[in-house]
């Protein structure tokens, strides 16, 4: 049966109003606090007092220059004991392994599983908490993307933590860099080739997994080529394999089919890498890549008019992602109105948001567990589709998952740890101020700060003692609460 | 009885054959279901049997003599099967069941799967809970329903999910399902501290925000939903008395507390409750029989206490699992995964007795049962017969119905 696959665009909602008339030129006046966190927010899962203060007033242009020029990261710590099964697997040899008895088989099995999911859980941990301390977070953004975009998933088909977390520094080390040598490494990754069968696809017997994914989900999007161009591609990615005893990716020129190819029009003895070259020539590679960066940077589903101008700029900069990527961060439509506030946080956005702002430190392995409440697990994408954002992030049960988080963010012992939360003035107005500028940027009405200020002074409903010491903790805590629970702190 | 099958239709051109041999009389007297309530009490509860249930050892082929000779250490001896006919039977774990059965509460729909069956736990779970073997949907198929059928969008609990997560069955965007693991864990936390909570909901309620959001209207109604939510439920169910002894088993727990929904009348059409690990890999006999006990048990006191309250004849229970096992066991006395696999439709009023085919073990040496019923006619069932909505578009596709509820 062909498989006629397609992927819902359900809950994916473009804020109203029109497209200005030049929406890329670029943005012109000098950045406003709101205008800095919004920066802030969408390059690097939001930002601390300090650092909002430091981008205010800047213009665009200096502020996307610091942030797509990655200071280096070498202070940050590599994650540990990255587990890989291939000393136990070297150990045996493909043959001994096979000779061993089952039950010492499946032990094996067992104990290579049981430390794989182990080492998965810390190289998570690890993740987030370099989101939340590196110096380069549009750098971590961008990896953030490429996973949820050339999606793979961890220990699933045999992809141990160690494959992927090296997929996870190819997309690091590639994050504003050249999208077809992505496209074209990516597709050599081991996990990938494992993950989408492209490790299986063999002269005699071609799979079609990869080079179906690869067109319609990470290059092109439904309806662009034919059933021929998957069959065709398939074959023209003939012959890499995936050697388990060595771990790595090898290209194997007996399972190659090297005959002629036809593919998206064009004729030849192609390999992969000819494959990914004549996708990246079809203009549609440009306008879907297009629809995408907009889409993660400035809002959903944008108008194609928008993504033609991206598209033009993509093909222009020979598919490099730094100058594109700039363009968009200074552009008018960027900072536009229509633009602000026009996402919804992923959970990961959300939390590692919600600790930026804070000023908390480190996160512990208790937030995998509220994570996986929220709906969002780093290395398992729900599918090969990845994550589809918007109005799904939007159930109830994770809105309870994520506003409990909030509570545990702020109690009494987090406050300790947070740089502004723990020392605020004694005076109630100044300290409701702080908390709704620098949570809120202001995105609170006058009634929501009244009430904020209520329960701060302890003027609510009963007459309670006055702001002070013996109470801060709980008021401080309180208030907080309350403006990141409010709707605005829950959109990017 | 003379055997005779009848063609239910085509899918995808794969002709579906009912073997109707017990069956067969009363469901060519199928038409509108008599002495059922009206369909806007009816509930559906879908039971996921989570893992790959080993359907060769929950309906046992003891007719068959290729079942014993792959399974020397796993097959149930025939003397110890619960008979249904000379051919099949339950497992001897079903006991309970077995007595449902036989007062015809319970159709055993034989050899249920999709074309091109994926092996692997989680893409299979994805493709019965989306009902798309063949796309990649972040839909499931009764969050479409609950979707198209404009079930009344102020009430909070038209599905509700029993489980630390709403499956994928059940969502759908702009579908809110709560998921309940339990009434004690259902909740926001400041829902304990009445100052804050006041508050809240007070600033959540206050729109005259300073910006615009294409999203801002449906956060606002979602985190209403929370709050209101996990207030309302334990308020809205605590006048119901449950009037059976459930099992001690977390089965046991999920299904009571789904009694105790359905006879609060929240308005509630749809709820998920699982059940598991069946994934049977190892030793899988103790496992499996305990699984399969605990399910017996569990399902039939909650038919018991829906009965005493009347409700049992509104209620639909409907099983499903990723997938079925091989015949052929394993060297760890397990078995691996599999293909086909039987479910069972449960209570509302179904027409007790076996469908479909009885499986046929493949040649090959583990032994793969291949579907003939394709999952999705199932479902069309359910929608069509049971929730009285079409199921073409819910669906993508046109799946002919089992003549189970007429």
């Amino acid at each position: 049966m062909a498989a006629q696959t397609q992927i819902d665009t359900g809950g994916i909602l473009r804020p109203q109003g029109q497209l200005e008339a030049a929406p890329l030129d670029p943005y012109r006046g000098a950045l406003d606090e709101r205008r800095a966190a919004h920066l802030l927010r969408r390059t690097g899962f939001g930002a601390s007092q300090a650092d909002i203060a430091k981008y205010t007033g800047m213009a665009a242009g200096r502020a996307v220059e610091s942030l797509v020029r990655f200071p280096s990261t070498a202070s940050l710590p590599a994650p540990e004991n990255v587990y890989s099964p291939l000393a136990v697997l070297q150990q045996y040899g493909p043959r001994g392994f096979k000779d061993l008895p089952l039950a010492e088989r499946r032990a094996i099995q067992k104990g290579i599983r049981e430390q794989e999911l182990a080492s998965t859980v810390s190289l998570q941990l690890w993740w987030l908490n370099r989101m939340l301390a590196t110096p380069a977070p549009l750098q971590e953004r961008m990896a953030f993307y490429f996973h949820g975009h050339f999606t793979s998933t961890a220990v699933q088909k045999g992809v141990s933590p160690a494959l992927i977390f090296a997929q996870n520094q190819l997309f690091r080390a590639n994050a504003l860099g050249n999208l077809r040598e992505l496209t074209r490494a990516v597709s050599k990754d081991p996990a990938m080739l494992v993950y989408l069968d492209n490790a299986s696809n063999v002269a005699e017997h071609p799979n079609e997994n990869f080079a179906r994914e690869l067109m319609e989900l990470f290059t092109l999007g439904v309806g662009h080529y034919t059933e021929n161009d998957v069959r065709e591609s398939a074959r023209a990615w003939t012959g890499w394999e995936f050697d388990r005893y060595t771990q790595t990716a090898v290209f194997n020129p007996r399972r190659h089919d090297d005959g002629v190819k036809t593919f998206l029009g064009q004729t030849g003895n192609f390999t992969g890498d000819d494959i990914v070259n004549i996708i990246f020539a079809q203009p549609q590679c440009a306008r879907f890549f297009a629809a995408s960066l907009l889409g993660t940077f400035v809002y959903n589903d944008p108008e194609p008019r928008l993504v033609d101008e991206v598209a033009a700029l993509l093909r222009n900069n020979d598919f490099e992602l730094a100058p594109v990527v700039s363009a968009i961060l200074r552009s008018n439509v960027f900072y536009s109105e229509r633009a602000y506030r026009a996402l919804v946080k992923s959970p990961v956005e959300f939390v590692v948001g919600t600790y930026k702002t804070l000023g908390l430190p480190q996160f512990d392995t208790t937030i995998l567990a509220q994570l996986r409440q929220m709906g969002q697990v780093l290395f398992y994408p729900p599918n090969v589709a990845g994550w589809p954002g918007g109005a799904n992030w939007l159930t109830s049960d994770m809105m309870i998952a994520r506003q409990n988080f909030l509570e545990t963010s702020v109690n009494s012992q987090n406050l300790a740890a947070s740089s502004w939360l723990g020392s605020l003035p004694m005076k109630p107005k100044t300290a409701t101020q702080t908390i709704v500028a620098s949570i809120l940027q202001g995105d609170a009405s006058p009634a929501s700060l009244a009430k904020l200020d209520a329960l701060i002074s302890g003027s609510g409903t009963s007459a309670l003692a006055a702001f002070g010491p013996e109470n801060y903790g709980q008021r401080v805590s309180g208030a907080a609460y309350l403006a990141m629970a409010a709707p605005a702190f829950q959109l990017n | 009885m003379k055997r005779s099958n009848f063609v239910l239709g085509t899918v995808s051109g794969f002709a579906l054959v009912a073997n109707t041999s017990h069956i067969f009389a009363r469901a060519l007297a199928q038409s509108p279901v008599q002495g059922l309530p009206g369909g806007n009490d009816r509930v559906l509860v879908l039971l996921n049997l989570q893992g790959g249930n080993d359907g060769l050892n929950t309906v046992v082929p003891h007719g068959n003599q290729r079942y014993y000779q792959l399974r020397p250490g796993l097959a149930i001896e025939p003397n110890a099967v619960l008979r249904i006919d000379d051919q099949i039977g339950f497992n001897p774990a079903l006991k309970s069941f077995k007595a449902m059965y036989d007062k015809g509460e319970v159709a055993l729909v034989q050899g249920v799967g999709y074309p091109n069956p994926d092996l692997s736990h989680f893409r299979s779970t994805e493709i019965w809970q989306t009902a798309a073997p063949d796309r990649y949907l972040h839909s499931g198929w009764l969050g479409r329903y609950i979707d198209e059928a404009k079930l009344p969008a102020n009430n909070l609990f038209n599905g509700v999910a029993i489980s630390q997560l709403v499956p994928e069955a059940l969502s759908s965007p702009g579908v809110d399902v709560p998921a309940i693991a339990s009434l004690g864990s259902y909740g926001l936390s400041i829902n304990k501290n009445d100052g804050t909570r006041n508050a809240y909901s007070q600033m959540l309620r206050d729109r005259t925000v300073p910006f615009s959001s294409p999203y801002l209207a449906r956060v606002m109604e979602i985190e209403d939903h929370a709050q209101r939510g996990s207030q309302e439920l334990p308020k809205l169910i605590a006048g119901y008395q449950t009037k059976a002894s459930y099992p001690a088993s977390a089965l046991g727990r999920s299904l009571s507390l789904a009694a105790q929904i359905v006879g609060s009348n929240l308005g509630t059409r749809v709820i998920y409750v699982e059940h598991g690990s069946f994934d049977t890999h190892v030793g899988q006999r103790a496992t499996h029989d305990r699984l399969l006990e605990e399910f017996s048990n569990a399902i039939s006191a909650f038919y018991d206490d829906l009965a005493a309250h009347g409700n049992d004849k509104r209620v639909l229970t409907v099983t499903f699992s990723e997938f079925g096992r091989r015949a052929a066991e394993n060297g760890s006395k397990g078995t691996d995964h599999g293909e086909a696999s039987p479910l069972f439709m449960i209570g509302g009023g179904v027409k007790g007795g076996v469908y479909g085919d009885n499986p046929v073990i493949g040649q090959e040496a583990f032994g793969n049962v291949k579907y003939t019923i394709d999952f999705r006619s199932v479902y069309a069932t359910v929608l069509e017969r049971w929730l009285n909505r079409p199921s073409q578009s819910i669906l993508a596709g046109n799946f002919s119905t089992i003549p189970v509820l007429g």
